[in-house]
């Protein structure tokens, strides 16, 4: 009772200590400001003005082809021997494009590539193709059946790996990867801080090591979770909102909120954060200096088991796929995906469900017992090897 | 490097104590200080505990208080909610911990601060506020390493009174510090370590019997004057040169004084000439010399 009571305070303290609701909204919305703002320059910028652009063709140019330009090009006529004259007119406005076109294809002079010449090179492939198909005697409405994709019907036994299902498993598996890295701050701060203004003294002197480190990993983890929840909100929020301009039903985003996934996907999830938490927590607590230790790229570790577990998606039955759902840092997103995509018995999930939790047990464990070795090492930051040997000897 | 930081010590407090561990810089005090705590193990050795009648191993968390050497506080953090959670992780409740500590720092003057970040406190006050949060939740063991340390001497002689008050109210107390004129202010029972070796263990009064008998000579010269010029002196066990004209003569106990001053007035130069028997500072001073050589 005294170990969840101080567990409690700790995590409690560590929440309240980062997470603040007020900054992450005023955060979110000057992140939609920004959002809104570049969106708006972005696309005046990438605008048309509707000015059309000048080119230059010579005399005998198809008529076919001036009448596919003029619609966005002022098109100027030249005599052969004005191509020269023609090119020069360009270097010196720094505008323009001479055209010229022969049996075996076209030839462009422009001052400098520009979106002007991309939007011609589109038009010329368009000539290119009609006359081809007028050569070859197709129609369009013949070149639209050969474009066309063949007509199938699919029709499944196995029905269960539906479109929202496996939405909602890369969105849980996003949500983590999300959690685990807004974690990775705050751990910074709450150990590798705590350790630098010389807290820890303090704290382990009143409560153990595995309290002080558990207290870590809940508070944190709740934190992060607690950010996850406020930008998936937002998200379910944005998306009703998506719908509602877009002129589809809101009931179009309720579709992908499966709840039996969200049961399953969720443990699996929160384990997963909690796991993370343990190991950067672990990392943490043998950084001096995080600016100068090599150690605080391992910080990058979950992002490449979680992007690991992605290759399930490729073949859910396959060994590799198997092994990842079972392996403990990858099974909190390779699982859900399985269970999204093909048949996954319940023995399977409840398996490795529990080998994730006997896993995270240890893991906790584990950070305490080094963060415990740590600490007895002061003044440089301890090697890996150190950490060994003074945890096998305490 | 595998370094032997203390060695074969041992030492006991009563309840009621103010005990005084002592020794120079590096000398073993913040290890033998971590060890009592279980922050760090020992290879060998025993430390046993009987904090009310509970005997064995370290007692709980609301039995025992620590200032640390090295001072660490939440800096970002209002002082108040940072001292109500140090209390209530030494199972102080929440409520009761933000009522004494206010009074605390009414105390202090630092009332006025409480929601303040402990950064925007002067180093002195960041001091008062560690002091506070070790023995806010009334303990019945203190530790208190290094608790003058910051402090003008205005706030150390109110220190002084503070650590007699809660020793009065029933908080033994273990207290590391190198100002020995303070400490012999408080302290009932004495402890010198040095080089990580017991030096001396006993009571305050012990070791004034044990070597403040002493006769301590302090000289003023018109000029400087150098050390060799006293090794001839009989009697004499030790020569503290405090300045270039001031230097400190401790005569062994039982000298003959009348033969030992006049030998002294041979000596030239002598402007002024006083004797006292050693306070706690040469006495410490003189075990540390000694136990060196």
């Amino acid at each position: 009772m005294k170990y969840i009571n101080q567990v409690t305070r700790v995590t409690l303290w560590e929440y309240r200590r980062f997470y603040k609701p007020k900054n992450e909204l005023l955060g979110i919305v000057i992140m939609l400001m920004v959002s809104a703002a570049s969106f708006f320059i972005t696309r005046y910028a990438m605008s048309d003005s509707g000015e059309k652009h000048k080119l230059t063709v010579v005399y005998g140019t198809d008529s076919q082809l001036i009448g596919m330009l003029t619609a966005n090009f002022e098109i100027d006529s030249v005599s052969v021997t004005q191509q020269e004259a023609a090119i020069s007119k360009i270097a010196q406005n720094k505008d323009g494009i001479l055209l010229l076109s022969n049996e075996s294809g076209f030839a462009i002079q422009a001052y400098k590539k520009s979106k002007k010449t991309k939007l011609l090179i589109e038009l010329l492939n368009n000539y290119s193709r009609s006359m081809a198909m007028q050569e070859a005697g197709i129609t369009q409405k013949t070149m639209n059946l050969i474009e066309a994709p063949a007509n199938v019907t699919e029709s499944f036994i196995y029905t269960d790996n539906s479109r929202s299902r496996s939405i909602m498993a890369v969105f849980f598996a996003g949500l983590m990867i999300m959690a685990v890295f807004l974690s990775f701050a705050y751990q910074f701060t709450a150990i590798t801080g705590e350790k630098q203004l010389k807290i820890t003294e303090q704290i382990v002197s009143a409560i153990s090591p595995q309290v002080w480190m558990d207290g870590k990993i809940f508070g944190i983890s709740l934190t992060g979770i607690s950010s996850m929840l406020t930008y998936s909100l937002l998200g379910i929020i944005g998306g009703i909102i998506y719908f509602q301009f877009t002129g589809l039903p809101v009931s179009n985003i309720m579709n992908f909120l499966h709840l039996p996934s969200i049961l399953l996907y969720l443990p699996f999830a929160l384990t997963g954060i909690l796991i993370w938490n343990a190991i950067l927590a672990a990392i943490a607590s043998v950084i001096t200096d995080p600016n100068n230790s090599g150690k605080s790229s391992l910080m990058m570790l979950p992002v490449l088991f979680v992007l690991s577990s992605f290759f399930v998606t490729r073949d859910p039955d396959s060994n590799l796929a198997v092994f990842l759902s079972w392996f403990p840092l990858t099974s909190a997103s390779a699982m859900p995906m399985r269970w999204a995509l093909t048949e996954v018995g319940f023995m399977q999930m409840a398996g490795s469900y529990i080998l994730l939790l006997v896993t995270f047990y240890l893991l906790r464990k584990l950070a305490a017992k080094i963060f415990r070795v740590s600490i007895l090492i002061s003044g440089k930051e301890p090697s890996w090897r150190e950490i060994y040997k003074l945890s096998k000897e305490s | 490097m595998n370094v032997q930081a203390v060695s074969n010590i041992s030492f006991s407090l009563e309840e009621g104590d103010i005990f005084a561990f002592l020794g120079p810089n590096g000398a073993g005090k913040t290890t033998t200080l971590r060890l009592l705590l279980n922050i760090i193990k020992a290879d060998s050795g025993e430390i046993t505990w009987n904090v009310n009648g509970s005997g064995g191993a370290l007692p709980q968390p609301e039995n025992i208080g620590y200032l640390p050497e090295e001072r660490g506080l939440y800096l970002d953090i209002p002082v108040i909610r940072s001292l109500v959670y140090l209390a209530s992780i030494r199972g102080m409740d929440p409520s009761k911990a933000r009522i004494s500590a206010m009074e605390w720092l009414e105390r202090l003057d630092l009332a006025g601060r409480a929601q303040e970040k402990l950064q925007a406190l002067s180093k002195g006050n960041q001091q008062k506020i560690q002091f506070v949060a070790s023995i806010l939740h009334k303990p019945k063991f203190a530790i208190l390493d290094e608790p003058f340390s910051g402090l003008d001497p205005v706030n150390q002689e109110k220190f002084i009174d503070y650590i007699k008050e809660i020793n009065k109210q029933g908080t033994t107390i273990l207290l590391s510090a190198h100002q020995m004129s303070l400490v012999e202010k408080i302290a009932n029972k004495v402890f010198l370590i040095n080089a990580g070796q017991q030096v001396y263990n006993g009571s305050l009064s012990g070791i004034y019997d044990a070597f403040g008998k002493k006769q301590v000579i302090d000289l003023l010269f018109k000029s400087a004057m150098d050390e060799s010029v006293f090794q001839k002196l009989s009697d004499v066990e030790s020569i503290n040169k405090a300045d270039d004209n001031r230097m400190i003569l401790t005569f062994r106990q039982d000298t003959d004084m009348n033969k030992a001053l006049s030998e002294l007035a041979e000596i030239e130069g002598i402007s002024s000439i006083t004797s006292h028997k050693p306070d706690l500072h040469e006495i410490f001073l003189q075990l540390v010399k000694t136990h060196k050589q």
